[in-house]
């Protein structure tokens, strides 16, 4: 990684002068020694190893499972995704022919029946509103829903991020 | 691990602002660093393995952060526009800076001035003078344009000298 050449200078400023504070600057910076890490750092770090080593291998992430779990992990989900399509095709069949089985068809008319009346009902009730209501309506959801997001950001850049940081 | 952990959680500890996220990143780095401990044993590159790996998951670290927050604290979008007034140096510039202090002394008080600059400007700041990256690697690690990181890192050097000179100047 190398430095690049001295930066343009920015307006009002001689050149020599901004070249100079970069020189200087960096010259501080590099020479500034290291910041101590927290004493607690290695004994979290080992902590953690220690933590990691003594779980079971299928409670560590898949990277870290044994090659042969992993294989068996990955057939396994294939065979299980086969079985869920073949299951949902054999149970649209199985649906469409239930007109022949008696109690469990009753059942299934009877959903069928009910979500049909909520759908008319639905759709004969945005009929009998005047759009432009409907209209309005949407349009005050939004504009709340705006205010509500604004005040939540000011109320967060009031309170919290400016005590914070002084940003 | 002990001849690196002052490296790592400065690296982590300059770029965040931070000295709790700094922890996590330095514990993260030292995860990693075992395990791929066969392989970093013998390399004589493994201080510049585990900087890079620091640097990068702070810069992960940052990124995640901010598309958090972007909404709430950055809704103003800063652009690479230059404002003089913000790039201009106020006072004459010292020779030397900081250079009646004790080293821990100007160590704290300068990674107090970095603590104090915004993210946007300290994170290029430190990649630039800390990490050795050049202007045009800063740019592409942190998807802005050049002009911006130039302006940003101006700006920074603006805002850290001042503080730095308050402190005294040894002329």
């Amino acid at each position: 990684m190398s430095q690049d050449p001295p930066n343009q200078n920015p307006p009002n400023q001689d050149p020599p002068e901004t070249d100079r504070v970069e020189r200087l600057l960096d010259d501080t910076l590099r020479r500034l020694p290291l910041r101590r890490a927290p004493r607690s750092l290695e004994a979290r770090v080992l902590g953690e190893l220690d933590r990691r080593s003594s779980q079971a291998w299928w409670r560590r992430s898949f990277a870290h499972w044994p090659q042969a779990a992993r294989a068996g992990f990955v057939a396994a989900g294939g065979a299980l995704a086969g079985l869920v399509l073949l299951g949902g095709s054999w149970l649209a069949v199985a649906v469409r022919t239930l007109d022949v089985a008696g109690p469990a068809s009753a059942w299934v008319r009877r959903v069928a029946s009910v979500t049909g009346t909520a759908g008319n009902l639905a759709a004969s009730l945005a009929d009998a509103i005047p759009r432009t209501w409907l209209e309005l309506g949407l349009v005050a959801a939004v504009v709340l829903y705006a205010c509500l997001f604004g005040l939540g950001a000011a109320a967060y850049r009031m309170l919290y991020l400016q005590p914070q940081t002084g940003r | 691990m002990r001849a690196y952990q002052d490296m790592v959680f400065s690296t982590a500890a300059r770029l965040t602002g931070n000295d709790a996220p700094a922890e996590d990143i330095a514990q993260e780095t030292f995860l990693r660093a075992y395990e791929n401990f066969a392989h970093l044993r013998t390399s004589p590159a493994a201080g510049g393995w585990l900087k890079t790996v620091t640097t990068n998951l702070a810069l992960n670290h940052l990124t995640r952060y901010r598309k958090r927050w972007r909404f709430f604290s950055e809704l103003k979008i800063d652009d690479a526009e230059e404002d003089p007034a913000g790039l201009a140096y106020d006072s004459e510039v010292p020779d030397t800076l900081l250079e009646h202090l004790g080293s821990e002394q100007r160590r704290a008080l300068i990674d107090d001035a970095l603590r104090r600059l915004p993210e946007h400007q300290r994170v290029p700041l430190v990649l630039y003078h800390f990490e050795d990256f050049s202007y045009q690697e800063i740019a592409e690690r942190l998807h802005a344009s050049l002009a911006k990181v130039k302006t940003d890192i101006r700006r920074a050097r603006a805002a850290l000298l001042p503080m730095m000179m308050s402190a005294g100047i040894s002329p």
